[in-house]
């Protein structure tokens, strides 16, 4: 066992109570072919709580990720979503427990309006599958106020807005659907400063909704300001697990750049 | 105001719109003896330019959902002659147009799964499809054309329904053509079938992680432009009163320029059925137009191509406009 921590995590896996971590993983392993992707890893995420999951090219962030949003399956291991095992082998499964993932860039038609990306594949119908426009439009336009995001015209496409915008339109849609832990990849890879700015506003309201939040990036800069707690990989394997008032940047930054684990 | 040209601009045709209404005013002051709005010539436009855009409809819808089909010059002549073939053995009226639009969706599904299943581009497939089917009926009618009026009664209800005209003036091939915009434009513009269509074709990978099948949304679109096709090889067939091998030929092409004429993208996403309407009916004012002012009728097609490059450039020009 790597993680002290980890390990006594583990234990009180399904106690119940107040406690209970969201979503629990557990000893999970994952190899494709000879690679070792993931070596014993055990991540949670609380209620409400911003995570950020960082590390270099290659760490294994995405698999991780990819395991718990039913794209992958771990070798071996365990997931729990509140204190109850759950077997996730679909993505189906995933946003049926309101997992969700929101990619960078994939996740929008450019020369859609906003309002049909939001609803896209779920649209609102009025009966006979013809759609409910006046409520698309007005769902969209208020769960983008909830995210503190101002845009006069739902019908506005997609291309006309700032990459900050964009990431907005694709949280909203999650928002709207009641996701209980949203997954954002690398959001703010493409952005100006501004804009990645506008991103960790939304990830705090999502917070203020009761949401949890996962933060991928591997710029830890990106998420330093933001995530409560810190999860750093690196080939694989669990560099720490660390809450922010028991850290700082440096510190990490140094684990990051050595890719080893702590001594304690 | 500013919020109505916005609009006005961000539907993709609307420099068609304007040239449209433009070309009507210029041909009706310069063609001979302002020929151009005489009854006569506006019946024959209303008659011949459903035969183009009937198919236009359903070749932009499939161009919206990001893929193309030059089989439809081969779906057409194929209907025309399953259509003849039942006739000759004597089958009811009613069993020859069904089964001739089972063939041509038929034809349409094969599109679609090859399309889909195989992953190829849409322009290689359906050209592969288009010279197969070509080939065969070409075998199949040794090129000889074969008429229909030995089996067709003059005045069949058949006759009255495709190529009849209302009140003994209107056309009915144009009240079809308006028949199959509205029901298309609806599909497309309202339902969510036509927001899948539209997703499908802007963003493949993120209308699949958001659950819309699209795969199954290419394949109705290849069978919608199926049926269409088959229905005006029909309508076609009955006008000139026989089959014939070469009916499409170079219907492929025109169909996919009425539909960019029209403010449709190439790449998919970007499209509407009011531009598609009225993309094929300024390709065939320009055509009849030219002819009417005296220009040399082969060499008509050299007109049809500027258009279309020009059209083509208005279009994102008015995109940029609206800054959409």
């Amino acid at each position: 066992m790597s993680d002290q921590k980890s390990a006594v995590d583990g234990k009180t896996a399904g106690a119940g109570g107040k406690s209970t971590p969201l979503v629990k993983m557990v000893n999970i392993h994952k190899s494709f072919g000879k690679v070792n992707a993931l070596r014993d890893i055990n991540f949670h995420v609380d209620h409400a709580e911003i995570v950020g999951l960082v590390g270099d090219n290659g760490a294994g962030k995405s698999t991780l990720i990819k395991i718990v949003s039913g794209f992958h399956r771990a070798d071996k291991g365990e997931i729990f979503y509140e204190g109850e095992k759950v077997n996730i082998n679909t993505p189906k499964d995933a946003k049926r427990l309101g997992i969700e993932t929101v990619y960078q860039e994939q996740a929008l038609a450019p020369h859609v309006s906003i309002a049909r990306n939001v609803f896209m594949g779920r649209e609102p119908t009025k009966g006979l599958g013809f759609m409910d426009r006046k409520k698309m439009d007005e769902e969209s336009m208020g769960t983008l106020t909830k995210l503190g995001l101002r845009i006069k015209d739902p019908e506005a496409v997609v291309e006309a807005l700032s990459g900050g915008q964009r990431q907005g339109v694709a949280i909203a849609r999650v928002l709207y659907f009641e996701a209980k832990l949203v997954i954002l990849d690398e959001p703010t890879i493409a952005l100006s400063v501004k804009e990645s700015q506008q991103v960790l506003d939304f990830t705090q309201q999502l917070k203020a909704q009761g949401i949890s939040v996962i933060f991928i990036t591997h710029n830890i800069f990106h998420v330093f300001q933001v995530a409560e707690r810190f999860f750093i990989l690196s080939h694989g394997e669990a560099l720490t697990d660390v809450k922010k008032e028991d850290t700082n940047i440096d510190h990490l930054i140094e684990l990051i750049v050595s890719g080893r684990k702590e001594k304690k | 105001m500013q919020r109505i040209v916005n609009r006005f601009f961000g539907f993709r045709a609307s420099f068609t719109l304007i040239v449209f209404i433009a070309l009507l005013v210029f041909f009706g002051i310069f063609s001979a003896d302002r020929s151009f709005f005489k009854v006569a010539h506006l019946t024959a436009l209303a008659r011949l330019a459903p035969d183009l855009g009937i198919v236009a409809l359903g070749v932009g819808l499939l161009m919206i959902a990001g893929e193309f089909d030059l089989s439809v010059a081969s779906t057409i002549p194929l209907s025309s002659f399953v259509f003849t073939k039942l006739l000759g053995w004597g089958s009811p009226l009613i069993i020859c147009l069904f089964v001739t639009f089972i063939a041509g969706m038929l034809v349409g599904f094969l599109n679609g799964m090859m399309v889909t299943k195989t992953k190829l581009p849409s322009f290689i497939v359906t050209l592969g499809t288009m010279l197969f089917w070509r080939g065969l009926i070409f075998a199949a009618s040794r090129m000889m054309p074969i008429g229909i009026r030995a089996w067709l009664d003059f005045g069949s209800w058949l006759e009255k329904m495709l190529v009849g005209s209302l009140f003994g003036v209107v056309p009915v091939q144009i009240l079809w053509f308006l028949f199959f915009a509205i029901i298309l434009g609806v599909l497309l513009h309202f339902h969510r079938f036509g927001n899948w269509v539209f997703v499908t074709g802007d963003n493949v990978t993120a209308a699949r992680a958001m659950g819309v099948n699209t795969d199954g949304v290419k394949i109705a679109c290849y069978v919608i432009l199926g049926f269409l096709c088959s229905f005006m090889g029909v309508m076609q067939n009955i006008r000139i009163e026989s089959f014939t091998a070469n009916q499409g030929v170079g219907f492929e092409l025109k169909a996919i320029a009425s539909a960019v004429v029209g403010g449709t993208a190439l790449m998919g996403g970007i499209g509407s059925i009011p531009g598609i309407f009225l993309g094929t009916l300024t390709i065939q004012i320009i055509e009849n137009g030219l002819i009417l002012m005296g220009a040399p009728a082969f060499g008509i097609s050299a007109f049809i191509g500027a258009a279309i490059i020009i059209f083509a450039v208005l279009n994102v020009a008015a995109a940029r406009v609206s800054g959409k």
